[in-house]
Formats: structure tokens, C-alpha cells, sequence
């Protein structure tokens, strides 16, 4: 392999990477090759295997649909309902639980964002090494990685301290979120890409990837994977009945006069 | 240790789980990540801030974790990593009995604020579903469902009952009238308008009916009521009994379609509303070829068209609206009743949140037929409650019986001193009648009427639509009317009212009729005080009459009819008026 970014083997069994003309040499054991690289895409396969068959296993089962004329306000349908209802998750004004809970709402997307990023890590530093090059994005990153670091132990301290979400809590749920805050740590050693200062953080990163990548598909975590199928199916109905989108009336707030 | 074998309703359960399941209820099984959004979103944990087995990712998982034991890999090979659990015993299936049917009124208010789209109205309404389909329900569900199947009505109105109360207020149009078209048309054929109406309007408030017809009648409608399939509301809706809900709405349909209507008006009732309009062709398989729409789409129409005048100044009343869940969170129907009341009420005040966002009256999802868990329900009420309270109104309106009748409980039970109204009653008062009428009907009443003027009675029973009924029947004839929701609040009223006669329910929650009867009994300051028993369980009568002190002075069977209440009153109010009182 020689192209942009790719680990190319070098006689001495070392690797360097490669990016574009200005090339960085950054020497990588046999290890850490194997885990950035055959490790990854083994348990990327398995996952996606296990999601094929997860999805295949949620399509048996048969979708109802709505059979009565529309209802409701004329300016909704089942299209925007589902559009509506896909983009939800970016609008924090349209329920009552994000608005009244924007603190919650922050952490969910730093949350999420730092575990995107950290995915798209997983890649960036075998394949194509130079994008996270850059100092700035280094700290970028690692800065959203302890924020998520920071987020998930408060979130672990919820799930303990709350009454309602220990009666809700399940070993998965705890063992999840431990494993993504964990796995966020990590990364905030990670993101330098320096194997040449000591690959510890790095291997500790790819086995707790490849790790992740098996782990998710038997766990709440991939619910992103239900996400698209469960909101449609409610923003479906909920816009040809004509309550997606939402109509609201907010309360007039208090004047002093 | 070996598991024990699972009972036969138990294995029944699972076995039909398996059939119910659809693509949306697989969906919000398998994606709630326990985050705790839909916490707050539910009146009972706002009510209940100590309790949290009231959240509704809790109770979801208590159907939920029967279908991760039974049909989800994870849940199949590490139940205890994902706390599936298998559903074993017919006490197991009481515990769930009482969640999903005493701890959930299936508003669908923590549906809508589910970050994943969990739908958790719709899963445990499959969970009562599989529950009623083996006998596990509360009394008050399974009556109510047999008189839907069997009569044809969730309230057991007989086909004479109902006709003739139809004819009665026929009567009473045409004197107020004095116009013999202006009566109730009953099966004429072609009609532009086919009305179809609540069982509780016929039984309880017949006034609703007369008012809607006055509607009609001024507005010129060529309009029908049938003889059948005239009931809009359908149990099935809060049973999750889908046969059920099919076979009620096809009921009304094929109705509309024999007497070839053009348009299917529904009185106000958000889950008569909801049943038929937007889930009785789910259910029944089929769509329907006629137009379906509320009565406050009509009364608003015939507003807009001047096919009748109001004048908003006979509505002075501070006025707030109360949305139905079914209507607002499950047809988004909210926005014509804010219209309509606008025209025919000076001074209306938003309640806040409102809307699709509204709180349940508490009395949703058949919680008013299930007295065995009214104490929960009320004080799980305590949200609504402030929330009515703090828009300072005077009436409550709202476009749903269901909603009437838990409002009313809620306000008598927190002391709020409002009334509740419907659409319908508010637009009937504000219309402007034509010259040619004459007198209200009112000012046609006999003295004779009123024979029960100078009586006090007080009624007691724990569901609001007998008293009600009860307190509205008494009144027309002239008696001041206490009332009393439990047995508690009966012995203290005894004492502090003395009631000349006591009408009491047998079942209720706390002190029941049977302690409260022995009390009076014992107390010599109140032995002498008639009482009338009326009760759904005739089996209970020996238990009474055996008791070591003086019988009652009626017992009477329910469901009871106006006359049969009022002959049985009279005849023991006038052994007492021969006794001496003036």
C-alpha cells in the first residue's frame, strides 16, 4: 500500500506513513500496525455482519400503517412528520424534556460528537494520518475527548445517584458508558498519533476500538442503528395525524409592569 | 434450581406478544437507552417525585424486559446483563396488571418527548392488550368491554333506553320550538349529517344531546342520529383490545354507510374522536367512504357560514381549554376548539403547557372505569390541579367526556372551585335564537317538578359520572345536593350536613358503603337518617341486610335510570315527610 496516508512496509519491519509529498516518517511496530489495521477492519466486518443480520431481523417484523384520511392542521403530512422527527435530535426546542433539560441536552451532544470523532479517529490515524496532523486539531480533539471524558463520569454519577435511573439501569447500560468514557480518556492520549514517543496509548486505543466496534451491536449503544427506524415510523404517524411538526404556545413571560 | 413451569396465561401472553409485534413496537423495544428524558414528561412521576417506579422507561421495562427474555438475542443468552425476565405466573401478571393499567393513562405525553421515538403509549397499550386477551383487567374494564360487545354501548344503554330518551328530548325541542320538525331524527336515510354521540350523554347528560340538537335544528341541518352504531366511543381503545376496537368502529360505520350519510359528526369525546377517527379503519382493515369530523368542526363551520348567530357576551365567565390527549397527541386536532371558543366566550386564557404538550386530565386511558386505583390517580392529579388553578379561570372547557368527568374529580378532590364545560354547551348558550321561539323549556316545568324542594341529600360514590348523574337527576327535582367521592368524606358530611336521605355506593376505595352504612347506623345523633344503597353488586344485599342494625331504606341495583331513582327517592323521602318534616 502506497497511497496517501496508507502504512507502507519498510524493510526493517517497520512502518511510516506517508502523506502526499511532505512525508512524515513515524516508525510503528508489527503490533500497533496490526491493531490500527487488520484488528480494526476484522471488528469493523463483524459488527457490520451483526448489524446486517439485526437489521434483516427488525425488517420480519411487519410495519403497520395508517389507513385514515389525514388529520389535523392541512400544513403537515407524513413527509414532513419524518423529517420533523429525524431532525429532533437537532432541535432542542421542539420537546419539552431538551428544552426544559439544555444542560442535559449539551452534554448529549458533546457526548455523541466526541464519540463520532473519536470513530472517525479510528480511521484518520491508520489510513490517512495527516488530517490530524495540525496541532490545532490535536487539541481540538482531545479537548472534546475530555469533555466527554468529564460528561461520562457524570453521567455514571446519575446513573447511580438518581433514583429513577438506577431503577432503569441495567449492567449494560453502566458497562456502556464505562466503556465510553474509558475509551475517551484513552483517546485524549491517542490523538497526537506519536507511536514514536511510545505506542502504549495507541495500542490501549485500538484494542479498546476493536473492542467497542464488537461490543456495540449487543448493546444499547447501537441504537443509533434503531434511531432512524423508530423515529420514522413515529414522525410517520404523528404527521398524518397533523402533530408533527409541533404547534406551540409558549407562556407570555412575566413583565414588571 | 429448576424454574418453575410457566402458567398457562402466562405462556398464552408470550405467545400472543409474539403475533402482536409490528415493526414500530420491536422498534421502541429495542432502542429506549434508559437516558431518563421521559421522566419528567409524565404527570404521575410529577406528582410523585418520591416514587420512581412510576417513570415511564420503568414501566416500559417491565414489558420490555418480557420480550428481551423471549424474542432478543442479547436478552435470550445474558438475561441478567440486560435485566430481561421472563413472565412466569399469574401473580406476575397481576404486578403488571397494576402497572399498566393503574400507573399509566397512555396520554403518549412521554412518547413525545422521547429523544429515540420510543412510542410508550403504544407498547403498553399492547400490554394490556395481551393481559385482557387472558382475564387479567381490572373489574371496570372487563364490564364495560362485555356491555360493548354484548349491548353494542360501553355503558349498557338498551336500545329502548336510548330511543327513548332520544324522544323525551325530541319533546322538550319541539315545545321550546313549538315547531313540529324540530325533533331528533332518528335512521332517515341520506342525511347530510349522521351525529353519533357518547353513551354517558344519554345516560348522564342528556343535555350535551338536546344541545347539539338545538344546533342542528337552527342551523337548518339535514342531519340523523341512528338506532345503531350510534355509540362513537370504543373501549378497545384503552382495553388494547384491537377485535374489539375493529368490531365497534365497523359497528358505527356500516351504520353511516346503510343510512347512506354523507358526513360522520362526533360529539365531543377525544377517545370516541381518536377511535373513530384515526385508529377504527387501522384497526378495522379498512378506510371509510365518508367524511369523519368532530362536532366543534361543525358548530365552527356553521358559525363561519352564518347558518347560526352567537353572541359571545352570554359566556362571561373566565374560560380555559383543556386538550384532550387523544384529541391534541394523537390527531392534532387543537387548534378549532381555540377558534371556536374564541367566538362565543369573552374572556379565554390559554392554560400553559397546552396543546400537544398538555397534561392529562388523569381520567385518560379508561382510569374513571377502574375505581380500584382511584387514590393514585388523584393524587397523581396534583400537576393538573396547579396547572388549572394558575390560569385563574372560572370553567374549564374541554372537547372530551372523558376528561369532563376527571376534571370534575380533580377539582372537587383539590378544591378548585371551577366548573367544567363543553364546546357544545357554551356555543348552545351564546346562540342567538330567532323570534319565533318561544320560553325556554325551563319556564314549562310544573311545580309539580319540583317535588324534592326542601330535601337535603347527600350522594355518595366514588365515580363521578353516578354522581353526576345522581346529583343532576335529584336537582332538577328541587333537593340541595351534597356530595361525597369516599366514605370518609360521607361520615363527615352526615355529621356536619344531616342529610334527610344518604345514597351510597357499596365499592369504594378506602372506607366503603358497608362500614359507612354501619357507622350511621351506630351513631344515635344520625341512625334515623335514610339511606338508599346503590350499588353494582346485587350479591352484596344479604351482606347488608344481615348487619346487627336497622336494613336501609332502599337498595337499588346499578345501572339506574332517572325513574327508577326518582320513585324509589320519593317513596322513602315521603315516609319520612309523613313523619313530620316540612
Amino acid at each position: 500500500m502506497n497511497f496517501a496516508g496508507i502504512p507502507e512496509r519498510i524493510p526493517e519491519g517497520k512502518y511510516r506513513v506517508v502523506k502526499g509529498a511532505a512525508a512524515r516518517e513515524v516508525e510503528m511496530s508489527e503490533t500497533l500496525r496490526f491493531l490500527a489495521d487488520d484488528l480494526q477492519l476484522m471488528a469493523l466486518s463483524f459488527m457490520a455482519i451483526v448489524y446486517i443480520l439485526r437489521i434483516r431481523w427488525l425488517l420480519k417484523f411487519k410495519a403497520s400503517r395508517e389507513r385514515q384520511a389525514p388529520s389535523g392542521s392541512l400544513n403537515t403530512s407524513s413527509l414532513k412528520g419524518i423529517v420533523y422527527s429525524w431532525a429532533n435530535i437537532a432541535m432542542p426546542w421542539s420537546m419539552e424534556s431538551t428544552r426544559q433539560m439544555i444542560f442535559f441536552y449539551m452534554q448529549f451532544m458533546i457526548f455523541h460528537l466526541a464519540v463520532a470523532a473519536n470513530i472517525g479517529m479510528s480511521f484518520v490515524i491508520p489510513y490517512a494520518p495527516g488530517l490530524i496532523k495540525p496541532i490545532l486539531v490535536v487539541r481540538a480533539l482531545q479537548a472534546l475527548f475530555a469533555a466527554a471524558f468529564l460528561i461520562g463520569c457524570y453521567r455514571m454519577y446519575r446513573r447511580f445517584s438518581n433514583p429513577a435511573i438506577r431503577l432503569i439501569s441495567t449492567p449494560d447500560d453502566i458497562f456502556s458508558l464505562g466503556l465510553l468514557t474509558v475509551w475517551s480518556f484513552v483517546s485524549i492520549f491517542a490523538a497526537p498519533n506519536r507511536p514514536d514517543l511510545g505506542e502504549g496509548a495507541l495500542r490501549l486505543y485500538f484494542i479498546l476500538t476493536a473492542f467497542f466496534l464488537i461490543y456495540v451491536p449487543f448493546s444499547k449503544i447501537s441504537h443509533y442503528l434503531y434511531y432512524p427506524f423508530t423515529r420514522f415510523y413515529f414522525g410517520r404517524t404523528m404527521g398524518h395525524r397533523g402533530v408533527y411538526p409541533l404547534k406551540r404556545s409558549p407562556e407570555p413571560k412575566p413583565t414588571r409592569g | 434450581m429448576p424454574q418453575a413451569a410457566r402458567s398457562h396465561k402466562a405462556t398464552k401472553v408470550v405467545e400472543r406478544m409474539q403475533k402482536k409485534l409490528n415493526r414500530q413496537l420491536v422498534g421502541s423495544l429495542v432502542a429506549c437507552v434508559h437516558c431518563g428524558m421521559c421522566t419528567q414528561s409524565c404527570h404521575y412521576v410529577l406528582s410523585n417525585p418520591d416514587d420512581p417506579t412510576y417513570a415511564p422507561a420503568y414501566k416500559a421495562d417491565q414489558i420490555r424486559k418480557i420480550f428481551k427474555r423471549n424474542f432478543d438475542w442479547t436478552g435470550k443468552v445474558f438475561p441478567w446483563w440486560v435485566k430481561a425476565k421472563d413472565i412466569r405466573s399469574d401473580e406476575d401478571l397481576e404486578k403488571l396488571k397494576d402497572i399498566v393499567f393503574g400507573k399509566c393513562t397512555n396520554c403518549r405525553r412521554c412518547s413525545l418527548n422521547c429523544p429515540m421515538g420510543v412510542d410508550f403509549a403504544t407498547l403498553n397499550r399492547m400490554a394490556r392488550g395481551l393481559l385482557v386477551s387472558v382475564g387479567v383487567m381490572p373489574e371496570g374494564v372487563a364490564v364495560v368491554s362485555k356491555d360493548q360487545w354484548e349491548i353494542g354501548n360501553q355503558m349498557g344503554v338498551l336500545p329502548q333506553d336510548y330511543l327513548e330518551t332520544l324522544e323525551w328530548l325530541s319533546d322538550e325541542l319541539e315545545n321550546e320550538f313549538h315547531d313540529p320538525a324540530a325533533r331528533i331524527p332518528i335512521d332517515k336515510a341520506d342525511a347530510d349529517v349522521v351525529y353519533a354521540i357518547n353513551p354517558r350523554e344519554v345516560k348522564y347528560d342528556p343535555r350535551t344531546i338536546s344541545d347539539a340538537a338545538r344546533i342542528f335544528y337552527l342551523a337548518g341541518e339535514n342531519w340523523t342520529m341512528p338506532s345503531e352504531g350510534w355509540d362513537m366511543t370504543n373501549f378497545g381503545l384503552f382495553s388494547g383490545d384491537d377485535e374489539l376496537g375493529a368490531a365497534v368502529a365497523q359497528r358505527v360505520y356500516e351504520k353511516v354507510i346503510e343510512l347512506r350519510g354523507k358526513r360522520l359528526v362526533l360529539s365531543e369525546c377525544g377517545h370516541g374522536y381518536r377511535s373513530t377517527r384515526c385508529e377504527g379503519p387501522n384497526w378495522s382493515g379498512n378506510g371509510v367512504p365518508f367524511v369523519m369530523e368532530s362536532s366543534v368542526v361543525t358548530m365552527l363551520r356553521y358559525i363561519k357560514e352564518g347558518r347560526i348567530r352567537v353572541d359571545k357576551e352570554r359566556n362571561k365567565e373566565v374560560v380555559t381549554f383543556h386538550d384532550s390527549c387523544n384529541n391534541a397527541r394523537s390527531c392534532g386536532f387543537y387548534e378549532e376548539p381555540r377558534e371556536l371558543l374564541n367566538l362565543v366566550v369573552t374572556d379565554f386564557r390559554e392554560m400553559y403547557p397546552n396543546r400537544a404538550e398538555n397534561y392529562c386530565c388523569t381520567g385518560g386511558g379508561g382510569a374513571m372505569s377502574m375505581s380500584e386505583y382511584t387514590p393514585q390517580r388523584l393524587k397523581s392529579g396534583k400537576i393538573k390541579a396547579d396547572q388549572l388553578k394558575a390560569t385563574g379561570a372560572k370553567v374549564v372547557v374541554t372537547s372530551c367526556h372523558n376528561c369532563v368527568d376527571g376534571l370534575t374529580d380533580l377539582i372537587r378532590h383539590y378544591k378548585l372551585g371551577m366548573k367544567v364545560a363543553q364546546l357544545v354547551n357554551l356555543v348552545a348558550n351564546a346562540m342567538i335564537i330567532p323570534e319565533k321561539v318561544v320560553l325556554p323549556v325551563e319556564a314549562l316545568l310544573p311545580a309539580e317538578a319540583l317535588r324534592l324542594k326542601g330535601f337535603k341529600i347527600l350522594v355518595v360514590d366514588d365515580e363521578p359520572d353516578i354522581l353526576t348523574f345522581l346529583s343532576a337527576v335529584l336537582e332538577d327535582q328541587g333537593a340541595t345536593v351534597i356530595q361525597a367521592a369516599d366514605g370518609e368524606e360521607a361520615l363527615t358530611l352526615i355529621l356536619k350536613e344531616k342529610p334527610d336521605l344518604v345514597t351510597l355506593d357499596l365499592s369504594m376505595p378506602g372506607k366503603d358503603g358497608g362500614y359507612v352504612f354501619d357507622e350511621i347506623r351506630k351513631n344515635p345523633d344520625i341512625a334515623s337518617t335514610k339511606i338508599c344503597i346503590i350499588t353494582g353488586k346485587p350479591e352484596l344485599r344479604r351482606l347488608i341486610y344481615e348487619r346487627p342494625v336497622a336494613p336501609p331504606d332502599g337498595y337499588l341495583d346499578k345501572p339506574i335510570n332517572e325513574e327508577t331513582l326518582l320513585t324509589n327517592i320519593h317513596k322513602i323521602l315521603e315516609m319520612k315527610h309523613s313523619e313530620g318534616h316540612a
